[in-house]
């Protein structure tokens, strides 16, 4: 960030930005609102095990593994190392916030960053831990499994519960530990949305339109 | 960052396609690994298992290219939208934009502005109603900010753009 800059035409110039970027890149802002839309409808509107619950639920982990390949291999301001988990430095920012005298950072404020680091970590608790319930079932398994019993084929059941889910106490513990992460999911949810509306008071800044569709310039 | 409204949007639409067709991609082999660890569970030395296993790697290698093919697209459009603006007389907005990433006060753009027009800090002073060693202080404020050693580099980092070519090896 110190360095001079003497790279040549056309590589890019890593490093320049320290304010954060006025519209986060298209993976970052698919990502975050796919994953918001879905565990909400998972969360609040979908019955849990039903077809699009399941459905849902994979989507939010192809949506994680995205976003986490995205982390090693995105452009600078979406990279891990653009915003390291650093509770210090995040407890820092809260404390400058409340004097009025935050700095920017290039990327997400190291809070935010925290928060990040937070939903994604729930959220693979909460996929794998739905994923132990189904029994690893694919939602088009679901949905043949649910098609045959529905026609009277009573079998599928078996395969359903026979594997882990159902009444074994690993079954039980993955629906135990998949009710307590969604419910911190929301709660995350809650904290972020508090969060970014302090913080675009207190800054100043409008910190929603980045994650949306940019700024409107003149 | 400023100009350009028919490329640059043309780019991101081009993007926000591009991340669209990733994530359909990684959703199929999100899917089609489950369905693989599905089969696996019933005969994993099967001539099929391995032809999947290797159409999996295949489609993971997939998304690892993609990735790194868009970070390149994103990365080349916002070297480009740079050097368009620089090509077009913006320099002023992109001096401006410039401020504003390094996070300058209103006081500090004023100041780093007098001093990229060539003003030495007696004139600035002078021109701002203020003490010396403020404008010297705001200065220093605004090379450390900006990460330039000091007022040649300050100048050059903007002048660097329109120059366009490296600077040749010594012979």
């Amino acid at each position: 960030m110190t360095a001079p800059r003497i790279d040549l035409p056309g590589a890019q110039s890593a490093g320049r930005r320290i304010a954060p970027p006025t519209l986060w890149d298209p993976v970052v802002r698919l990502t975050h609102w796919g994953i918001a839309a879905s565990v909400l409808l998972n969360a609040l509107v979908t019955g849990g095990g039903s077809l699009i619950h399941v459905s849902l639920g994979w989507l939010v982990m192809a949506l994680l593994l995205m976003r986490l390949v995205w982390g090693a291999l995105g452009p600078s301001e979406a990279r891990f190392s653009a915003f390291p988990p650093n509770p210090l430095s995040a407890l820092r920012h809260l404390r400058d916030m409340m004097r009025g005298s935050q700095r920017d950072y290039p990327s997400h404020n190291p809070a935010g960053a925290i928060m990040a680091y937070a939903f994604w970590a729930t959220l693979a608790v909460v996929t794998l831990t739905g994923l132990v319930m189904t029994g690893g079932a694919t939602p088009m398994q679901v949905a043949s499994d649910k098609a045959a019993v529905a026609s009277g084929d009573w079998s599928a059941l078996i395969r359903e519960g026979g594997d882990d889910a159902g009444e074994s106490p690993l079954g039980e513990a993955a629906e135990e530990v998949h009710e307590v992460a969604a419910n911190l999911l929301l709660l995350l949810a809650a904290l972020h949305v508090a969060g970014v509306f302090v913080e675009s008071r207190a800054m100043r800044r409008n910190l929603v339109a980045p994650m949306l569709l940019g700024e409107r310039r003149k | 960052m400023i100009s350009g409204p028919d490329i640059q949007s043309a780019g991101r639409r081009q993007t926000v396609a591009l991340s669209v067709f990733l994530l359909v991609q990684t959703l199929g082999t999100v899917f089609f690994v489950g369905d693989v660890i599905g089969d696996l569970r019933e005969d994993p030395t099967s001539v099929h298992f391995i032809f999947e296993a290797m159409v999996t790697a295949a489609l993971v290698l997939g998304i690892l290219f993609g990735s790194f093919a868009l970070r390149r697209t994103i990365e080349l459009l916002r070297a480009q939208e740079q050097a368009l603006d620089v090509a077009r007389g913006a320099l002023g907005a992109v001096i401006d934009a410039q401020f504003q990433a390094w996070a300058l006060t209103p006081a500090e753009r004023d100041v780093a502005f007098l001093a990229l027009k060539g003003l030495d800090v007696a004139e600035i002073a002078e021109m701002r109603s203020a003490a010396q060693g403020t404008v010297r202080a705001q200065l220093t404020r605004i090379y450390a900010k900006a990460g330039v050693s000091g007022r040649a580099q300050f100048a050059a980092f903007f002048v660097e753009d329109l120059l366009g070519e490296g600077v040749p090896a010594p012979a």
